[in-house]
């Protein structure tokens, strides 16, 4: 770590580390799957060379909020005995010339929906416990068997994490460090990198035996089974190109209602808490009227005076809820309307196209 | 490549075995899986520098009835290589095949690997190994595949599996009649994205790009098609012209891509078009005005406190609250419209 002060800028990543995370990520779909990266910091830049899933572990909720993971993969990373495992396949790692250097965690998602707690737990203990130059990388699986690959670097932003440390989301504390939903996670571009060796099969995967001129097929037959119908596997994918539109959007609204329900539910906890801190205030008042009224019939007596912040001791003021899941809510919620934008620029082009190509006249109006 | 190679299928010849626990001899399908390969040739980058070959462990499924083997992952396993003696580190292979299991527990042990397309003695003894009992393979036969890394040549890959040749019993353990078997390579439907990317990479100079949007992607796509629009025509003139031979197969087929075009009433095309796109308009519309519904009420459930002092700053939390809450109802409201609006699609 001597370059410490050069901050991380930039994720590069494998092409071995993008198919092992598709592999796996896909394999475990739709639930979500975790698993360890380890590459080396070159001046900033991350490059990550290598990963490894994690094992699904049954594990006890030990998670310090009060909900529990629903899920023991979404909490791998952070679980005593993957750290164990992670010490020993990195150990082994090494000893065949793999970058030894634990760099991260990877996580599949589904729609977006990676912005919880556990992301946010899991990170920051990498952030905290093993090194601070690491990265979550999440890979969407639902919106690359869509078309284009999404594979995402985050890191949690140095104000979050000092706020996350001692757990600092009350309106006060946020006032104060002028945290805000935007500053959770810092998101680093991410870059895909081939070896020269990756670089030469590719191309020679890409064309099979173009020396001789072909032969025109003989027949339809022929034609359909020969060797050039197989679909290139390299060229941009096609799938990009159908107008399924309604799945997408289905998905979409259903999370976005989750997520309002969410939203509704907490606005009702700090509703519930604003209600009840008042009545205690209105009570505290009541008694200390109570009491400086006493206090000044003792006084006009030439009685003794009876203390007047008693009330700290008769009177609790409720806890305020932390704000931090209205924050991360948020946060998700700008990751889906950031989705559906991209998803409608594309869309409506398609759908115009699709207009324009069926009803030849009318795009001239 | 070799999938393109014809392969004889040779009954293994049995070996000395006990009888009831005979081998299977059908004939084996290799299937490779990408990252197999990716993951060996980066291996092969990270070999030692006097190292000619390095090898490796092949970890994947097989069909319940053994005639096809499914390689899903690999993992480098260290040996040295003298003229006269091999070694093997048995025990790095043991613990990290221990430590794969529990990530994979489906993946079985299937064959190995090597960086180079040689068969020798070591080859064989190190088949052996892999396809022996208790650790190995048996009863199923030990995939062997090569991957040759030669600098300058084209990357090669065969598969292979034995089948033991006793010369005499003493040399039985290190010879082996390796057969070569028919593979593929496969790619599901989830790697097609990754190897679009990674295939974006490979005219760059520094070889790495960066991840498309969706409208990048999108754009790729059209060029795509458009250029082969463009050849298709091409062909289609030379031949009208004369330059270039008529193929009868060939027209019947452009004429059936042709015959998919739909053929709907203009009027039901306007209709569809103006349905859907109020649809995805309306949902980014609905996203957005959520998005920033949820951020207003959050922001004024917390940033209420800074208008005016401390005494103020209760009530005005307060007031923040309650627009929160009016916010949230906001929010449902509009997503009954928009309820209804689907049920409307």
């Amino acid at each position: 770590m001597a370059e410490k002060e050069v901050p991380l800028t930039a994720v590069k990543v494998e092409a071995l580390v993008v198919m092992k995370i598709i592999k796996h990520g896909s394999q475990s779909f739709p639930t979500t799957a975790t698993g360890s990266i380890v590459g080396m910091d070159v001046n900033g830049t991350l490059e990550i060379t290598n990963s490894f899933p994690f094992p699904v572990v049954e594990m006890p909720a030990e998670s310090h909020f009060d909900n529990a993971a629903p899920n023991p993969a979404a909490a791998a990373p952070r679980a005593k005995a993957n750290a164990v495992y992670q010490a020993e396949m990195v150990r082994m790692l090494r000893e065949v010339n793999v970058d030894a250097q634990n760099v991260g965690w990877y996580t599949s998602a589904n729609m977006g929906n990676f912005v919880n707690m556990n992301v946010i737990e899991n990170q920051f203990f990498y952030q905290k416990e093993m090194n601070e130059r690491t990265v979550a990388l999440v890979h969407d699986v639902s919106r690359s068997a869509q078309g284009s690959l999404s594979l995402r670097a985050f890191r949690l932003s140095p104000k979050f994490m000092t706020a996350f440390k001692e757990n600092k989301f009350t309106s006060e504390e946020l006032q104060k460090s002028n945290l805000r939903y935007q500053d959770i996670f810092v998101e680093l571009p991410v870059e895909i990198h081939n070896s020269h060796l990756i670089t030469s099969f590719v191309h020679q995967l890409q064309s099979p035996i173009q020396s001789a001129p072909t032969d025109l097929p003989a027949s339809l037959s022929a034609l359909e089974s020969g060797p050039f119908a197989k679909s290139s596997v390299l060229a941009p994918n096609f799938d990009n190109l159908s107008l399924s539109i309604d799945p997408f959007l289905e998905k979409n609204c259903d999370l976005l209602l989750d997520s309002i329900e969410v939203h509704h539910t907490e606005t009702n906890n700090f509703q519930y808490y604003q209600r009840s801190l008042a009545r205690e205030q209105a009570k505290i008042t009541a008694w200390q009227n109570k009491r400086k009224t006493e206090n000044a019939n003792r006084a006009t007596l030439k009685q003794p005076l009876l203390p007047e912040d008693e009330w700290q001791r008769l009177f609790k003021l409720p806890q305020e809820p932390s704000r931090l899941d209205s924050m991360l809510n948020s946060r998700q919620v700008e990751q889906y309307a950031r989705q559906v934008d991209s998803f409608v620029a594309s869309t409506t082009g398609k759908m115009f196209a699709v207009k324009g190509n069926l009803l030849p006249g009318e795009t001239a109006k | 490549m070799a999938d393109t190679d014809s392969f004889v299928h040779l009954a293994r010849p049995l070996g000395p075995v006990a009888v009831g626990s005979a081998p299977t001899t059908a004939p084996v399908n290799v299937v490779i899986q990408p990252q197999a390969l990716f993951s060996i040739l980066d291996h092969s980058l990270r070999r030692n520098a006097d190292q000619e070959r390095v090898i490796g462990t092949l970890l994947g499924t097989r069909s319940e009835d053994g005639t096809e083997v499914e390689i899903r992952s690999t993992f480098a396993v260290g040996h040295t290589e003298t003229t006269d003696q091999v070694e093997v580190d048995m025990e790095y292979q043991k613990q990290m095949l221990a430590l794969h299991l529990k990530a994979n527990p489906k993946e079985v042990l299937v064959g190995w690997y090597a960086t180079s397309s040689e068969l020798n003695t070591f080859s064989a003894l190190i088949q052996n190994f892999y396809s022996g009992q208790g650790d190995g393979t048996w009863p199923h036969p030990a995939v062997h595949l090569t991957v040759s890394t030669e600098a300058g040549k084209d990357i090669e890959t065969r598969a292979y599996i034995s089948a033991p040749v006793g010369v005499t019993a003493e040399r039985a353990a290190d010879s082996a009649a390796f057969i070569p078997v028919p593979y593929e390579i496969r790619y599901g439907e989830a790697e097609k994205s990754g190897l679009e990317a990674i295939a974006a990479a490979r005219d760059a100079e520094e070889r790495s790009a960066n991840i498309f949007t969706d409208i990048e992607a999108l754009e790729r796509a059209i060029e795509e098609v458009l250029g082969m629009i463009d050849r298709v025509s091409r062909y289609v003139e030379s031949v009208i012209d004369e330059e270039a031979p008529a193929s009868t197969a060939m027209g019947q087929y452009l004429l059936n891509t042709l015959a998919l075009a739909p053929k709907v009433e203009p009027a039901d095309i306007e209709r569809d078009f103006n349905n859907h796109i109020q649809d995805v308009l309306v949902v980014s519309y609905l996203a957005n005005t959520i998005r920033t519904q949820m951020e207003l009420s959050n922001r004024l459930a917390t940033a209420q406190l800074t208008l005016g002092g401390e005494g103020s700053g209760e009530s005005g939390a307060q007031r923040g609250g309650q627009r929160g809450g009016k916010g949230g109802r906001g929010g449902q409201q509009r997503t009954q419209e928009r309820s209804g609006e689907e049920a409307r699609a």
